[in-house]
């Protein structure tokens, strides 16, 4: 109940941003927003169902792009419009892909969604004729709720109408997955993750929780990757690469995976703390890789698992 | 009375090794058989096969008259089979009825509900309940695996098996670790539990000759892969050779007489459920 | 002439090969021992190639002959490799008993690390030994024009190779570095004293790989991004050439550096795409690739 509580809190809090701080800070809230919705994802596939992605980035790369391609190359504007295309997108993609993968476990099950996350990224990189480059593409305003914003001044419409978008569409998310955690879907899952053998003594399909994880998450990385467009108005490879699949998993870990709110406290805390960084130091990497293998060796389960039993995944596997 | 599981000239190798040499066995409906042998005997390399986690090199495999070479686990679980592991196998991180509940979730297929609330599921919960009441574990119900105690997590193995309310179940080695004198409470209330939920036959895989003795209809014996004796207890218990090979040097005090089928040392007692006081272990 | 072009390709191709099998040869020692897959095998290269940049010109500058610069090039390439030796003590250890998943992200920890700690030293722009590269002239293969420098490197780096496969069978170091890959209970239990096995398996792999970097020097300049191109090629060598495998490092490595070389001169565009591809096709089709051990 706690637990409940605290996300109202913070969504309270989150509602009054726009009117309490500054421009600034709530425009970092855009990111920190795209990525928790990403995260939620992602935080299925590797805590709860044990799977460490490091091509997750595609997904992203496929909602930025869809905006981009939307806004582009046809008369479409509408985000709903853009996130649910995005949405069957991602999940159709992650449905092939996952369907190779998810028979391997671990490192080579790493490799090969890295694998396939570097060929998505060549893609982009080098078909520049469509998909313009390194330079990436232009993402246009989109209409929210079929109501044109074009007139506005473009920060009070990412301070505004846009945030609110983007917090109610992670609202939302939350909410799912939420539920989906704590279905019988979310239990075989758990049991897919701790003891792949005994599930299957026990008739769960291990293969298939898997790919059905593989698959939400992507939809999930989908939808964060179409709201990261707009805000900057470009988006571009390096969204897809696969040190940006490692950022996410720092975010998770930053957080605390399997437990609910790890990846939103690790989404934010890395957002905030990349731009407090970035601004003392252009060495942000080095403090973050320090960060990030205090986290690896001292506190495995993150911050919130300063407040949690440890994991299986984080105690002795020998 | 009907063959429910049969083994067939059953042979697995590994490499250049053969585990199993021409196993046939069938397990018929109401039985409970207890496969014996020394360590490297095959007995769970059977049980691997059998419960299709591997698969013969030569021979087949029929359940419930279904042929089920590459079939594999999963799908027998769903057709009414449940085993329990020799090392055990739990859920770490998953409390007690939570593997319960994840054993009913999946015989009442309700695994691919992502929108429901498990916790508001009635059905799965008391379904789960009563089984953790049945073996004991009620009051440990929100414990997590990880910390049980290792008797306790055999149990817990054992117990998820039953909660399928499976046809058959199969259990390598369910008594092992848990100190003797709890052996037969466990092995009641499995025998029990399994009257209760309908389950047709139960092979289990035993070192424990009281046990063996105590509660089977038949008991196959394997030495090096292969099938020496298949038979009642009393006639295992005649047969000398076997008992030798097997069972290892009776001790002094305990004859095997052929007239008398069930031997005592001298001076015990037996009452109906227990096996006798004082009978020794086997070397294995 | 075709031939020429061939042959210069070919050539290119296995100079390239030759350098990434000295990386892959690091990852698979450490893969092997450990059984930890270093993401920051790519940062080691780019060290080594920083610090063979930075060793050749004050060299030069000193007023060493041109000739020797292959000299002050890999004392410093190997000279850095010490630094795996600190990772390893300070950081990997306290990682050895847990799940790989940590294990990876830790290593991934030391990639962003390292790519800061090395643009902190050398800054962001492109350093390179311009001129010296045909300080031993060209050779003429079939036609082609081939620096004598890469015949060089192709040969020490066959060299090593041998070297080490020398190492491994004969030496007791070599059988310790075997049996420890296949039993690491039973080799403690020999009496094997793991903690040291392992500082010096670690600083093997990553003087291998720091040597490789500075190797490359004088063919390309050192870069920023050159140790996280780096790691995707070499994972694809060792993925193509299986997971522990020596042999499978100089397979992987050829086919690599030999598929590569083609690409760019044919298809730039598909350059690491192909390469991305096979990977898929071999962890689909043969998980444990050439010669690895049966595994997923």
């Amino acid at each position: 109940m706690t637990a409940r509580l605290a996300l109202a809190g913070a969504a309270l809090a989150a509602l009054a941003v726009p009117l309490v701080a500054p421009v600034y800070y709530t425009l970092l809230m855009l990111p920190f927003m795209a990525y928790a919705v990403v995260l939620l994802g992602l935080n299925l596939l590797f805590g709860y169902a044990g799977l460490l992605s490091f091509g997750h980035a595609l997904f992203i790369g496929v909602g930025a792009y869809t905006g981009a391609f939307l806004t582009t190359y046809t008369q479409i504007r509408s985000l709903e419009v853009i996130l649910l295309i995005a949405a069957a997108l991602g999940g159709t993609v992650a449905a092939l892909v996952g369907a190779l993968c998810v028979r391997y476990v671990k490192i080579y099950f790493g490799m090969l969604t890295l694998a396939f996350g570097m060929v998505f990224y060549t893609f982009l990189l080098k078909f520049y004729r469509v998909t313009g480059g390194d330079e990436g593409m232009r993402v246009l305003r989109p209409t929210l709720l079929g109501l044109d914003w074009s007139a506005m001044p473009k920060t009070d419409y990412l301070v505004g109408p846009y945030y609110y978008y983007s917090l109610a569409v992670l609202a939302v998310a939350t909410i799912v997955m939420w539920r989906i955690v704590r279905s019988p879907f979310g239990l075989c899952l758990r049991t897919v993750r701790d003891n792949p053998a005994k599930a299957e003594a026990l008739g769960l399909g291990v293969a298939r929780y898997r790919w059905r994880a593989f698959v939400i998450s992507a939809v999930y990385a989908a939808v964060g990757g179409a709201l990261l467009g707009p805000p900057t108005g470009n988006v571009d490879p390096t969204l897809a690469y696969w040190t940006q699949s490692g950022n996410l998993v720092f975010m998770i870990l930053l957080g605390g995976f399997a437990s609910f709110s790890g990846p939103l406290v690790g989404a934010f805390a890395f957002i905030f703390l990349q731009d407090s960084v970035m601004s003392v130091l252009t060495y942000w990497r080095l403090v973050f890789g320090a960060i990030l293998a205090a986290i690896v060796i001292f506190a495995p389960g993150g911050l919130m698992g300063l407040f949690h039993r440890p994991s299986a995944l984080e105690v002795s596997r020998r | 009375m009907a063959t429910i599981l049969e083994a067939r000239d059953v042979t697995r190798d590994y490499g250049g090794f053969r585990a199993l040499a021409g196993v046939s066995l069938a397990v018929r409906d109401g039985e409970f058989v207890s496969i014996i042998g020394p360590n490297g005997a095959g007995k769970s390399t059977l049980i691997n096969v059998l419960t299709g986690v591997l698969r013969p090199t030569s021979g087949s495999v029929r359940f419930k008259d279904r042929d089920i070479r590459d079939i594999g686990p999963v799908a027998l679980a769903r057709l009414g089979m449940a085993r329990s592991f020799q090392l055990v196998h739990v859920f770490p991180d998953l409390t007690v009825l939570e593997t319960l509940e994840a054993a009913v979730v999946s015989r009442l297929r309700r695994g691919s509900r992502l929108f429901a609330s498990l916790a508001a599921d009635r059905e799965v919960e008391s379904q789960a309940l009563e089984v953790a009441l049945l073996f004991g574990l009620g009051d440990k119900r929100h414990a997590v695996s990880r910390n049980l105690p290792q008797g306790d997590k055999k149990l817990l193995d054992v117990a998820s098996a039953f909660a399928l309310r499976p046809e058959i179940i199969l259990l390598d080695e369910p008594t092992s670790g848990v100190s003797t004198a709890d052996k037969t409470a466990i092995m009641d209330i499995l025998v029990g539990a399994a009257r209760r939920i309908g389950c047709r036959a139960i092979i289990q895989v035993e070192h424990d000759m009281d046990i063996v003795f105590g509660y089977s209809d038949r008991i196959v014996a394997l030495h090096q892969g292969r099938v020496l004796a298949d038979a009642s207890p009393g006639e295992v218990k005649a047969n000398r050779h076997l008992v030798d090979t097997v069972i290892g040097r009776p001790p002094r005090g305990w004859s095997i007489a052929a007239s008398d089928p069930d031997p005592l040392p001298p001076g015990a007692e037996r009452s109906p459920a227990k096996p006798p006081a004082g009978s020794p272990r086997p070397a294995c | 002439m075709v031939t020429t072009n061939v042959v210069g390709i070919l050539m290119s191709g296995v100079f390239h090969a030759a350098v990434l099998f000295l990386v892959a040869a690091g990852l698979q020692v450490v893969f092997g021992v450990q059984k930890i897959f270093n993401l920051a095998c790519g940062s080691f290269y780019a060290l080594g190639a920083y610090a063979g940049v930075s060793a050749v010109t004050a060299f030069i500058g000193a007023g060493g002959p041109p000739v020797l610069f292959i000299v002050p090039l890999v004392a410093a390439g190997l000279a850095v490799g010490l630094v795996g030796l600190v990772v390893e003590r300070g950081l990997l250890r306290y990682v050895y008993e847990r799940d790989e998943t940590f294990q990876l992200l830790l290593t991934f920890a030391i990639v962003l690390m390292m790519e800061d700690l090395i643009r902190m030293t050398w800054g962001t722009a492109p350093r390179s030994t311009a001129g010296l590269y045909l300080a031993y002239g060209q050779a003429r293969l079939l036609g082609a024009a081939v620096p004598v420098y890469n015949l060089i490197v192709i040969a020490a780096s066959v060299a090593i190779a041998i070297g080490i496969g020398w190492l491994l069978a004969r030496t007791t170091f070599g059988r310790i570095i075997r049996a420890a890959a296949d039993n690491r209970e039973m080799a403690e239990g020999l009496g094997v004293d793991m903690r040291r096995v392992r500082a010096r398996v670690f600083t093997l792999g990553t003087a291998l790989g720091t040597l490789g970097g500075a190797l490359v020097i004088p063919a390309t300049a050192a870069m920023s991004e050159m140790g996280v191109e780096l790691i995707v090629e070499a994972f694809a060598v060792v993925v193509i050439g299986g997971l522990g495998s020596m042999r499978g490092a100089f397979v992987g490595a050829l086919v690599v550096g030999v598929l590569q070389a083609v690409a760019i001169s044919l298809y730039p565009e598909m350059e690491m795409l192909l390469i991305y591809l096979i990977v898929i096709a071999v962890l689909l089709l043969r998980p444990q690739g050439f010669f690895g051990r049966a595994a997923a």
